[in-house]
């Protein structure tokens, strides 16, 4: 038996993230159908479940890079803001790792990292410099921090890519399919980076279809199906015992055996 | 057929003069188009659906109207209509910027809107305004890839120039000209005329090339 519970803390879990039936409509199509999903401080929370499904949507509503048609999302207990300002504040609160890394070609690996803190918070070059070090340091690339996106493997602008995110010193991780666009060589390189994240206590919200990871980082793992949960539990829950059909059957096209 | 090629080589101060002040044309027109057409580029990127309709028509409307005419207009009809005179030169100056800044407009549009949205989303995501975003993030790079028509509107600005010569502006084309009634050796003056541009604007468009090739990394997102 494994226990579910937050990571070290100890005392009670303090939701970072209530997420209350969010509906998310594009048109007529229904993206989002009265999500509910509450994230506690320190946890890992996978979305798996086939393309399309609302994991991804969920994520991009998570930092109001798309509006909710529906229901409320708080974060650290409150809603999230509609005024463009205090959308930025939350922004700076939450890093964002994409599917396509999205680095910036006209910027060094090290520019990169410390854009964000240079333009968000008017921290001075040199001393977000100093952080940006740090940070690709962290992430294994101490030796790249001269190199150019366009010189760098996918799993190194990955790893670039999640740094950038680090640089805001955010208290959220959300993970957009971050490595579906790598090299099957360079997936675990970023996994490994995102594992040593989870294990220092960083909340994470990651949609993948890495079910490995999933199966061994996670503390909970919800499936996704036309813009609903259709079940969500501890990974053992979902990979052993998975309650409905549908999620065994996606699992099974997955290739995974239990 | 005999070549004499000594009014050229006699007058080569009278067209080297003509050559300075086709380029001075050029760099006005230049800083005058990039000028204008940064303004409507941008404002038709990210200005409101209101000041999208005008400078549409604008871009529209000087694309559809020969440059030839623009300048013909400004120089004879709109003194008479507004009582505003300008100079040759300088009526050269504003047609051929007016002209030339509808296609800078568009070049800078699509210099824009060729940069990934993902790119604009993560910026947003650091937590950056949108203003910050197109200044530190869409920018840079549209600009990179706007730099091979950039070369292109250099040389169709330098180019462009010797239409002024209707107006009397003693550039290259209209020095040569006058070389040539004077001189009767119209096949030596103007194939010296035709030399001279070529070899302004072989270097320059290949310079441009250059830069590109050494900066395209830097817009490829």
């Amino acid at each position: 038996m494994t226990m579910i519970a937050p990571k070290e803390s100890g005392s009670t879990p303090s939701p970072v993230l209530i997420y209350e039936k969010v509906r998310k409509l594009y048109g007529e199509f229904v993206a989002l159908d009265e999500v509910s999903l509450r994230v506690d401080a320190g946890e890992v929370v996978c979305l798996i479940g086939p393309s399309g499904s609302g994991k991804s949507t969920l994520l991009r509503c998570t930092n109001a890079l798309e509006p909710i048609s529906g229901g409320t999302i708080y974060f650290d207990g409150r809603a999230l803001p509609s005024v463009d300002r205090d959308i930025r504040k939350v922004r700076q609160r939450m890093g964002m790792v994409f599917q396509n890394f999205e680095l910036f070609p006209h910027k060094s690996a090290l520019d990169n990292v410390a854009i964000g803190p240079m333009t968000v918070l008017g921290m001075p070059k040199t001393q977000a410099r100093e952080r940006a070090r740090a940070l690709l340091a962290k992430v294994n690339l101490a030796d790249k921090v001269d190199s150019f996106p366009s010189n760098l493997s996918g799993g190194q602008q990955q790893r670039v890519a999640i740094a950038r995110a680090l640089a805001m010193e955010p208290e959220v991780m959300l993970f957009d399919e971050p490595t579906s666009a790598l090299d099957p060589e360079t997936i675990g390189e970023v996994l490994n980076v995102m594992k040593a994240l989870a294990e220092e206590g960083m909340t994470m919200i990651v949609v993948t279809h890495e079910m490995a990871f999933a199966r061994r980082v996670a503390d909970r793992v919800a499936v996704f199906e036309h813009g609903t949960i259709l079940e969500h539990g501890s990974p053992e829950q979902i990979f052993e015992n998975p309650e409905t059909a549908r999620t065994r059957d996606f699992l099974s096209h997955l290739g995974w055996d239990g | 057929m005999e070549f004499d090629f000594s009014p050229v080589v006699d007058s080569w101060r009278y067209l080297l003069d003509g050559v300075g002040i086709s380029l001075m044309l050029s760099v006005w027109t230049m800083l005058g188009s990039l000028a204008l057409g940064a303004a409507v580029g941008l404002g038709r990127v990210y200005g409101s659906a209101w000041l999208r309709v005008p400078l549409v028509f604008y871009i529209d409307t000087m694309r559809s109207i020969p440059v030839l005419v623009v300048l013909v207009w400004i120089y004879f009809a709109m003194p008479l209509l507004t009582g505003l005179n300008l100079s040759p030169f300088w009526s050269a100056a504003v047609a051929l910027s007016l002209h030339i800044a509808a296609y800078v407009a568009e070049i800078i549009r699509a210099g824009i809107q060729s940069v990934r949205e993902g790119q604009t989303r993560a910026g947003l995501a650091l937590g950056m305004s949108t203003a910050q975003v197109v200044r530190v993030i869409v920018l840079p790079q549209a600009l990179v890839r706007m730099l091979p028509a950039f070369g292109s509107i250099v040389s169709v600005t330098i180019k462009d120039t010797a239409i002024a010569s209707v107006i009397a502006v003693p550039e290259l084309l209209r020095r040569s000209e006058t070389l040539a009634g004077q001189s009767f050796r119209p096949i030596e003056v103007f194939t010296a005329a035709m030399l001279i541009y070529f070899l302004l604007l072989v270097p320059a468009t290949r310079l441009i090339d250059l830069l590109y090739r050494r900066v395209a990394h830097l817009g490829r997102s």
